[in-house]
């Protein structure tokens, strides 16, 4: 465990602080439909509780998302996975990693805890079936060790899901 | 006088309330907090400085607005300069660990022309110059005598002669306006008060060299015919 630096091991930056604070707060008054902010004193690592959206796959089974934030957020991407057992989705894999370019290298510091949460929910929604990703038994043989989705070179091939 | 003071303080309180959402409008995107040393993108879009310097230059791939995906260069940036905070020297800010080159700074056009004369202002202003240089309209009407009186007869001549004196055309077709460049300088905003004597000289200066050349002219002509 000690080989691999979790992006949680360095302690947010001012920056980072002040505005996951104003993120919270904005959170708190106006959370995104679905979505229910599992509330802990740990400001570096949220859990988000996910209901699937009516009249979709996933209408009323619930997950777990964890958001872990870098020492340099919003410069950094945060790291999202979904707390096992995942959701069955063809860029979901079965540790939670989540394929989705907008987390990797599509991320923006204008995003926002809460826009990319309504951007998981619509890749739920719009999923045909449910399977897991064709490649899923390499990928997570492959991210032992509890390794970062971040370290994973994604390759995004499907924009319709 | 009671309902006065209720109304201001109602206006205060509608103020404070609506604060956050107001001051919303000139937050970072990518802080979240009030934008120091703003920047807006041709886009349109609000940054820090150092914000969006340091997203640019230390950790984005493509040179992107972080809000629209549009291209942003860093010559396209417009600062915004607000009121006060400008005590503090920009080059003596600090931030920690980075280099951020001072905020790319305005580019500013030229300021606009001031607005035209009325029509009377200048008819007086022709007035007095009619007056100051009388001489230069009889020139003037001179040419046009000559020209029409030997035009006919020796247009080559005729030709030529204008050739020689560029000005005097423009003095002869401009009939209203004898002193087209000096007029031009007194249109100017206040008139420094060196610039005016200057000009009238230099202008005087000009018009005498051209009286001795239409003379010069006329005798050659003349010489010529006879």
């Amino acid at each position: 465990m000690t080989s691999s630096p979790s992006p949680s091991r360095k302690a947010l930056s001012k920056i980072a602080c002040n505005r996951l604070q104003k993120e919270l707060s904005e959170w708190q008054v106006n959370p995104p439909t679905g979505f229910k902010h599992k509330v802990t004193d740990n400001l570096q690592k949220w859990i988000i509780e996910v209901t699937g959206a009516p009249g979709t796959l996933y209408a009323n089974e619930t997950y777990n998302l964890q958001v872990e934030f870098p020492q340099h957020y919003p410069m950094e991407s945060p790291q999202v996975i979904f707390v096992p057992p995942a959701p069955l989705h063809p860029h979901i894999y079965s540790n939670g990693h989540i394929c989705l370019d907008i987390l990797y290298d599509s991320w923006s510091p204008a995003m926002t805890v809460s826009s990319v949460c309504i951007s998981i929910l619509s890749m739920l929604s719009s999923s045909p079936e449910k399977q897991r990703p064709t490649d899923n038994d390499r990928y997570v043989k492959n991210c032992k060790n509890g390794r970062s989705p971040k370290e994973t070179r994604w390759w995004f091939h499907d924009d319709k899901v | 006088m009671v309902n006065e003071e209720s109304t201001s303080t109602s206006y205060w309180d509608n103020n404070n309330g609506g604060n956050n959402n107001d001051q919303g409008d000139f937050e970072c995107n990518i802080c979240f907090e009030l934008a120091q040393d703003p920047i807006v993108t041709l886009c349109g879009h609000l940054f820090c400085w150092p914000c969006l310097y340091r997203w640019l230059h230390y950790h984005s791939h493509s040179q992107e607005c972080p809000v629209c995906k549009a291209l942003v260069q860093d010559d396209k940036l417009v600062p915004l300069y607000g009121r006060g905070k400008n005590q503090t020297d920009p080059r003596l800010k600090r931030y920690p660990g980075l280099q951020i080159p001072e905020r790319p700074t305005g580019q500013r056009p030229e300021t606009a022309g001031p607005p035209p004369q009325p029509e009377a202002a200048s008819n007086l202003f022709n007035f007095g110059i009619g007056l100051m240089g009388g001489f230069m309209p009889m020139a003037t009407t001179r040419i046009g005598n000559f020209s029409m009186g030997f035009g006919g007869l020796l247009p080559s001549l005729f030709n030529f002669q204008f050739h020689g004196f560029p000005d005097a055309t423009l003095y002869g077709s401009a009939p209203g306006y004898p002193y087209g460049g000096y007029h031009n300088g007194f249109r100017g905003v206040p008139p420094h008060g060196q610039e005016r004597p200057m000009a009238r000289e230099g202008n005087q200066f000009d018009a005498n060299l051209k009286n001795l050349l239409l003379i010069v002219g006329i005798c050659v002509v003349l010489f010529l015919i006879l």
